[in-house]
């Protein structure tokens, strides 16, 4: 306990522990004078994108806690909600419900992609991330088959305001003009000029809920102990596959929801390039919370939307600023968002190498004494 | 155990079906278009009023939706299988407005944008005379459109 505290205390510790936000947090209080916004500008922006993209980062939680590392698959429940909008579209079904059936729909879908994607990820146990970053891929161009060919012909599409000319395959951008917001909208709360989307922000607080009730389950502690040591895991009497599966599948579904929510707020979406980016910028998103391959909470998510969002509204003028171009912004939060992926995978490598050889080195110290003491 | 399980995952799917198909039905959204033209209809004809204000909901406060003078169509939106209207009619020109009269009317599921011919709505005709369905015409050749799978979303919409 006295240990604990001490580290919680160790002023270079804490510096070290949380070098990526405050690394953006100073990033952010430079950019911030020089972009000029007002403060009302900026909390709309702020708020508007913690509504819009908060839901999508708490999918990736799951995984974490249950040792499988950042979950890129999570673009596969993207997709998922992406065919559940198109179908809900071509229904005509509009407003909230429209949302509500579209996040129904999307279930089943991001189950079967879920499952499909947990059974990969055990056979690519410790490469977990490699491994969903690729199946994502894979995904991708089994997504653009179904909604370029499939749609149409086997899947009936009847409104031609969805369909491409030539009779079958969706259009570039579908449009969800008559859901817009419609979540963000009900029950939102004027402050101060800041619109607060109340009902969005019920959503992402019961879903925290759930993440915190979760964990103290039978299945959250098990995931737990597989994070721990999948053998240890394995002897205690968990099935550790099914378990890792679970984890995958609840994580894809949550994907699934978060990105209709995402969607709705936008109004419309590009068809086939909408989901390919989302799990890179979700993960950059939690890193700079302050997360970690292993070890991610809430708050960390939270954090992350706050600075990671910041800085993307503020670069852009930012870059205008100082050079006279905003486009050196954009290359800025588009390298910065590469790199802080980048940054995480190599401190948890070196984090994991330093413990490996720590071990050894005690090991090898245990054997010299014992062949000492024998001597 | 195992069974209490499945009848517990039985009953969420079914519940997530009943939602499902609530939401098929409340959330239905239709485009209804309102015409003031007259109709011919079984050998009579049924002439249009001068001009029809026409408010959605059953009040006649606020802002009209439209008001529609003699051949005129206005168009609204409507979640669900009924709209409510409230009319004002001025029946000739330089003419009182008649008091306003608040009308539920059904739309059909399968109808995208159906046509309410209010002349012959007011008249009491069948849904076959007052209700049409408008379909789209495409006049012009429509360009072809090059789905693009790009690997890049702009950062801005994140």
């Amino acid at each position: 306990m006295m240990r604990k505290e001490h580290a919680k205390l160790n002023p270079k510790r804490l510096l070290q522990d949380n070098s990526v936000p405050l690394m953006f947090v100073v990033i952010c209080l430079i950019c911030l004078p020089l972009a000029g916004y007002s403060p009302s500008y900026l909390l709309n922006e702020l708020v508007t994108r913690m509504g819009r993209n908060t839901f999508l980062i708490l999918s990736l939680l799951i995984p974490i806690m249950a040792g499988m590392g950042l979950n890129f698959g999570m673009t596969l429940g993207a997709m998922a909600g992406e065919i559940a909008l198109i179908l809900v579209a071509d229904w005509q079904i509009w407003g909230i419900p429209g949302i509500v059936l579209a996040m129904i729909v999307s279930i089943p879908i991001s189950i079967l992609l879920g499952v499909f994607c947990g059974n990969m990820l055990n056979k690519a146990k410790g490469r977990e991330m490699i491994t969903s970053y690729f199946i994502s891929f894979f995904m991708n161009g089994v997504y653009q088959l179904v909604v370029l060919f499939m749609m149409g012909p086997i899947i009936p599409i009847m409104h031609a305001t969805l369909k491409l000319p030539r009779g079958y395959g969706i259009r570039n951008t579908v449009s969800l003009l008559n859901m817009r917001q419609q979540l963000d909208n009900l029950l939102a709360i004027n402050v101060g000029g800041v619109k607060i989307p109340v009902l969005t922000f019920l959503i992402i607080g019961v879903l925290c809920l759930v993440i915190i009730w979760f964990r103290r389950t039978k299945l959250g502690q098990d995931m737990r102990a597989v994070a721990q040591d999948m053998e240890v895991a394995r002897d205690a009497g968990i099935n550790v596959d099914r378990t890792r599966i679970i984890a995958i599948v609840m994580s894809t579904v949550m994907a699934g929801f978060g990105m209709i929510i995402y969607l709705q707020n936008l109004g419309n979406f590009p068809t086939y390039n909408a989901h390919v980016q989302i799990g890179t910028f979700s993960i950059a998103a939690l890193l700079v919370g302050g997360a970690s391959v292993e070890k991610a909470s809430i708050g960390n998510a939270f954090l992350g939307v706050i600075l990671f969002h910041m800085m993307f509204i503020l670069a852009p003028e930012t870059g205008t600023t100082i050079t006279g171009d905003s486009m050196i912004g954009e290359y800025f939060r588009t390298f910065v968002s590469y790199g802080v992926i980048t940054v995480a995978l190599i401190m948890y490598e070196t984090k994991k190498r330093m413990i490996k050889s720590q071990t050894g080195h005690l090991l090898a110290l245990a054997q010299k004494e014992e062949e000492e003491r024998a001597k | 155990m195992k069974s209490r399980r499945l009848i517990f995952q039985i009953l969420l799917v079914l519940i997530l079906i009943a939602i499902g198909g609530t939401m098929m039905v409340i959330g239905r959204g239709h485009t209804v278009y309102f015409d003031n033209k007259s109709l011919d209809y079984q050998g009579s004809t049924y002439a249009s009023p001068y001009k029809i204000e026409i408010y959605q909901g059953s009040s006649a406060e606020g802002d009209a939706l439209s008001k529609l003078y003699d051949g005129e169509r206005a168009s609204a939106t409507q979640i669900g299988q009924k709209i409510t209207v409230t009319l004002v009619i001025t029946q000739e020109k330089g003419g009182d407005e008649a008091d306003p009269v608040t009308y539920t009317i059904d739309l059909p599921y399968n109808m995208d944008g159906p046509i309410i011919n209010l002349p012959a709505y007011l008249a009491g005709l069948p849904e076959e005379a007052y209700l049409s369905e408008f379909i789209p015409v495409i006049t012009e050749d429509p360009d072809e459109e090059v789905p693009t799978g790009g690997d890049d979303m702009s950062l801005g919409d994140f």
